[in-house]
């Protein structure tokens, strides 16, 4: 097979989360900034005064960075969203993501690269051809198939669309995270219960919640095989990844901007496996389901491999949040770092450590490291549990500060 | 007396206490987020006194904010 040029993005919702990003292997991210992304309620968005310092990260580190700017403006919108471009523009920030025209044309008017985002639903090539005069990256409707997606990326290049850059413009579809159990994140649930509008970043997830149907005239109560009757699954396409590559599709995008970095992490190295895998010959089964073990370990709601098949109905999960199979308890925090020997230091503010139990450090310089406690130093002698008010302290590559979070990892009832 | 507290930084702009109740609130055209009209606030946290008789529209106005930003005390 020849090798297929694919650009793996990754989901960037706090610092920790870009350095697991470029950990994991990314070749680009996407992060919020301030109220206008569709993550508004639930990431740890990023400010204004951020935007420089995540472009410079990511320059260093030679991956795109792409600012989501994709929910519904409003009139009084427009000020701070020509302040978020106009810095992005600065920053030389190497895409826009959106779907409102007001973005659309100002990224037009002062020639800021533009993708155009899931929110708009592009399902065919009329649509491509239309917005191939603002944006060179596409990201089609999550619900579309792989043979639908082959169509859109076939009918590019024959009829060679291209983009302002005068590059084909190129296909982006997500290959992994959460599902929207309406058409590509057009959802208004939130918006009647509780004026939360999903389409301004601050939906609620009632479909991730357990539903009964009840008779209004007697009041009774019916049984529904799965109570969660609203909550799909989890899209995962690394088991079908060789497909996907084929699809023509040439950014693979991961969603979760509101997970922790160690998601970020562990979802976009095996996604970086499974590319080069697929594109040396060596992807197998075997492989598949060692990914596949990885990333249970960390959030998800179960998998299964979207619409990209053809299947009609989703799969609903059976559980009220994440089904992965460890979690992170926190424990404590960095306090100092030897960088003659190494060494970093933290201090227990919660819980306890023995030897032999699996931690993980999170933070904005070191992203994600997952490690075993060998041999255990408490308060600068070997013991065998650290308590509260305890400092460890444990070879490290990385500089420490009391940005660094120290976790302890534990089964779940999903193990 | 009571008070209405925003806490203003989290707002995410939708609207919908200048919507329901455009006498105590407006939407800043600098940065997208709501405004409590002549409110006295430090460090993003705005605080207005408002008479007995508008509380339980301030309330129903508390209870729309989509993230929970305002309280009335």
């Amino acid at each position: 097979m020849r090798k297929k040029q694919i650009e793996l993005l990754a989901p960037v919702g706090s610092f920790d989360s870009l350095q697991a990003a470029i950990k994991g292997g990314a070749d680009a991210i996407y992060f919020g900034v301030e109220q206008l992304n569709m993550r508004t309620r639930s990431a740890q968005s990023f400010y204004l005064s951020d935007i420089k310092e995540v472009s410079g990260i990511c320059k260093r580190n030679g991956i795109k960075a792409y600012i989501t700017l994709n929910t519904v403006m409003y009139e009084h919108d427009m000020q701070l969203l020509q302040m978020i471009l106009k810095e992005a523009k600065k920053a030389k920030i190497d895409a826009v993501i959106a779907a409102d025209f007001a973005v659309i044309e100002y990224c037009s008017q002062h020639g800021i690269p533009l993708h155009i985002s899931t929110q708009a639903n592009v399902s065919n090539i009329e649509s491509v051809k239309f917005f191939s005069r603002f944006a060179d990256v596409i990201v089609l409707a999550r619900e579309l198939t792989l043979k639908q997606v082959k169509e859109i990326a076939d009918e590019i290049k024959r009829k060679k669309i291209k983009g302002p850059s005068g590059e084909l413009v190129k296909i982006e579809i997500f290959v992994h995270g959460a599902l929207c159990m309406a058409v590509s994140g057009k959802c208004y649930l939130s918006l009647h219960t509780q004026h939360a509008s999903a389409n301004r970043g601050a939906c609620v997830q009632n479909c991730r919640r357990p539903y009964i149907v009840k008779d209004a005239e007697t009041g009774e109560e019916l049984m529904v095989d799965n109570e969660y009757i609203m909550s799909p699954k989890d899209l995962c396409t690394i088991d079908i990844l060789d497909q996907v590559m084929e699809s023509g599709a040439e950014v693979l995008k991961i969603e979760g901007r509101t997970k922790g970095a160690e998601y970020v992490q562990v979802v976009t190295q095996c996604y970086r496996e499974a590319i080069e895998s697929v594109n040396d010959g060596t992807y197998s089964r075997g492989k598949v389901v060692e990914w596949k073990r990885e990333m249970e370990k960390v959030y998800n709601r179960g998998f299964w491999e979207g619409y990209y098949l053809g299947r009609k109905l989703g799969e609903w999960t059976p559980h009220p949040g994440s089904a992965a199979t460890e979690k992170k308890i926190y424990i404590g925090k960095g306090t100092k770092y030897y960088p003659k020997i190494l060494v970093g230091e933290f201090i227990l503010e919660s819980g306890s450590l023995k030897a032999g139990d699996t931690l993980m450090v999170i933070g904005p310089k070191c992203g994600m490291v997952k490690e075993i406690v060998t041999n255990l130093i408490i308060n600068g002698t070997s013991g065998k549990e650290a308590v509260k008010g305890d400092k460890i302290t444990f070879p490290f590559a990385t500089k420490i500060t009391p940005a660094d979070k120290l976790y302890k990892i534990v089964g779940t009832s999903h193990a | 007396m009571h008070k209405v507290i925003q806490y203003r930084s989290k707002c995410i702009g939708c609207g919908i206490c200048y919507e329901l109740q455009p006498e105590l609130w407006r939407m800043s055209k600098k940065d997208g987020k709501a405004t409590l009209i002549k409110a006295v606030g430090k460090k993003q946290v705005f605080i207005l006194s408002i008479p007995d008789s508008e509380v339980p529209k301030s309330q129903e106005i508390a209870a729309a904010c989509p993230v929970r930003i305002i309280k009335i005390i």
